[in-house]
């Protein structure tokens, strides 16, 4: 095995749907494992951001799921799957300012339409998959060498 | 006694320490270690704050500030108010007899810190309507270690002005050295200072080259001083001030006092260094909205909580209040807040805290065993190890600076083994005897 296929996951949590109050604890956590491990402070940023956005995600949008990351030498892979509903129209879903939150949701803040969007500025790649009644698996890409035009 | 630490202002009192783990406990960023049945502070991740004093119940840690005998050094010798100190006086005592007691100690002029506030308030009402970033108060010194430290991304909306403290002893020493035609080495600026993380922004200024002020005197140290002086007064009223007290910026003596002055909408006032923690979590989430001015300060209520004050943190606000609406109508007056230099020397720099390995495969698989401790310990974060909880113990066992034997249970553990191991083996018995033992 080569260096660069060196993977180690450094966060698992559970998330369960509607449960705001635990809603940045992945973030935290990962944030100061990425730290310890001597990630450039603007790339902790940026996969701290995408990370507490897709666990707010999971938090307002599904019936739960669970946020995992990764490290390699060349980047940090965050990964958040959840047990549906599913996102019926993802071009929509990545339209700034669209949402399906309800109003509780909104209530405390959250759903303005800016999740997915926020991720996708954040974040160097984003896959998406999706089925309806199924779920969805949202993979987050921060890549650690950030000479390319992947900068922000 | 010992100094923890020449970056820092904390003094520990060795014979009084008795290794409790409370300090370590408290500490916001797991700064401190009991080794040696003593405490001891990491330099890079100690920010002044003073919680280890606060939660000391042995009285084992002060602060290191100067005797009151320093002001005997300098010609010109300057004491440099904060606000909360007129908190330390009840309403039967006004500040100009304070400025009177304090002339008697010794002092040749008392100034406030609280004008510099009042100066910082302007400057930043400005800097608010020309920018769109949030922008974090700069003024508890405390708030800029900290960020310096676990927030490097938010370092960028730091208030880049300096603190009300350096902006007065800036203009105390020049308005002197004019008038009296004296040498810059004849005036001493004395901050008297109500907590450790001031005192430790004039040996390590924050932004700036050099401080304007020479030594920091502790509120405990001078307000016996202060107190014995006003009780022999023969008439406390008949005092005329040769300086307007600024009201305004005396607000700044307890949390929301910016807030206050600024008078905007979308300033929010934060106070206690781990909701302070928490609300910069929440800023670097990108999380607060609507919100451009963060008034953050790590005492609680404000700097009449500073560790070094002798009132009551909440009886010390009181008194401010008090002071504040009896003098309301003066409340309102400008001073000429002009020709002040606010400007830093340079902008806050980031801190970069050691990680587990500065090669990242090494860090990877340091992290590995870290994860794998961290499970064989209890998890209980009973801090009998001398860190602060398993998790952080388990980093330092990695680091090679403790042992899984530090852990008690894991010792526990290790000795009922070799029990076991030690009973097991006295029941075996030689070969030879085996036999004998048979027949």
């Amino acid at each position: 095995m080569t260096n660069e296929e060196v993977r180690q996951e450094i966060i698992n949590f559970e998330i369960e749907a509607g449960d705001f109050s635990s809603g940045g604890e992945a973030s935290s956590k990962l944030k100061s494992i990425l730290r310890k491990l001597g990630i450039p402070s603007q790339l902790i940023r940026k996969t701290a951001i995408t990370t507490y956005e897709l666990e707010i995600n999971i938090i307002i949008h599904t019936f739960g799921g669970r946020i995992s990351a990764e490290v390699s030498p060349k980047e940090i892979k965050v990964i958040a799957s959840d047990q549906g509903p599913g996102i019926e129209d993802v071009d929509k879903a990545f339209q700034p300012g669209y949402s399906t939150a309800n109003e509780k949701a909104r209530e405390m803040g959250f759903g303005a339409g800016m999740g997915l969007c926020n991720i996708k500025r954040y974040s160097d790649n984003l896959e998406v998959r999706t089925k309806i009644g199924e779920g969805t698996t949202i993979e987050a890409y921060i890549y650690l060498d950030q000479s390319g035009d992947n900068i922000e | 006694m010992i100094i923890l630490n020449k970056n820092h202002s904390v003094l520990l009192v060795d014979q009084k320490c008795e290794g409790c783990t409370s300090c370590v406990k408290n500490c916001p960023t797991k700064a401190i270690r009991v080794h040696n049945g003593k405490a001891m502070i990491k330099d890079d991740y100690c920010i002044d704050c003073g919680e280890c004093i606060r939660s000391c119940e042995h009285h084992a840690k002060s602060v290191l500030t100067e005797n009151i005998d320093v002001i005997n050094n300098y010609k010109y010798s300057i004491a440099l108010l904060p606000p909360s100190f007129y908190g330390q006086f009840s309403k039967r005592i006004n500040p100009e007899q304070i400025s009177y007691a304090l002339k008697g100690v010794g002092f040749f002029q008392v100034w406030d810190a609280a004008l510099g506030a009042e100066v910082l308030n302007k400057a930043t009402r400005a800097y608010l309507n020309r920018e769109d970033e949030v922008l974090i108060s700069s003024s508890c010194p405390v708030i800029v270690r900290l960020v310096q430290l676990l927030y490097p991304e938010l370092i960028k909306h730091l208030s880049p002005f300096k603190a009300p403290v350096e902006i007065v002893a800036q203009a105390a020493r020049y308005k002197i050295k004019k008038e009296y035609s004296v040498d810059d080495s004849d005036i001493g600026v004395f901050f008297i200072t109500p907590c450790p993380a001031k005192r430790t922004a004039i040996e390590n200024p924050l932004g700036l080259k050099e401080s304007n002020i020479d030594g920091a005197i502790g509120v405990d140290v001078i307000y016996h001083q202060v107190i014995t002086r006003l009780d022999n007064l023969e008439d406390l009223r008949r005092i005329s001030l040769d300086r307007e007290i600024p009201y305004n910026g005396i607000r700044w003596a307890r949390s929301s006092g910016e807030s206050e002055l600024l008078d905007r909408e979308d300033t929010l006032s934060v106070d206690g260094i781990h909701n302070v923690i928490e609300i910069l979590e929440e800023l670097d989430r990108g999380n607060l909205a609507n919100i451009k001015y963060l008034e953050l300060v790590a005492c609680q209520p404000g700097c009449v909580g500073g560790v070094l004050n002798v009132k009551n943190p909440f009886m010390a606000k009181f008194n401010i209040e008090l002071l504040l609406e009896k003098n309301k109508e003066i409340e309102g007056r400008n001073h000429n807040l002009c020709d002040y230099n606010i400007e830093l020397d340079y902008f806050f720099k980031k801190k970069k805290i050691k990680p587990l390995d500065e090669d990242l495969l090494c860090a990877m698989k340091k992290l590995t065993k870290l994860e794998e401790v961290s499970k064989e310990l209890p998890g209980l974060d009973c801090a009998a190890c001398g860190a602060p909880d398993c998790r952080t113990l388990a980093e330092d066992i990695v680091g090679g600076l403790a042992d899984k034997s530090n852990c008690v249970f894991i010792l526990r553990k290790q000795i009922g083994d070799l029990a076991d191991e030690m009973s097991r083996l006295t029941h075996t018995l030689p070969p030879v005897m085996q036999r004998k033992n048979r027949e």
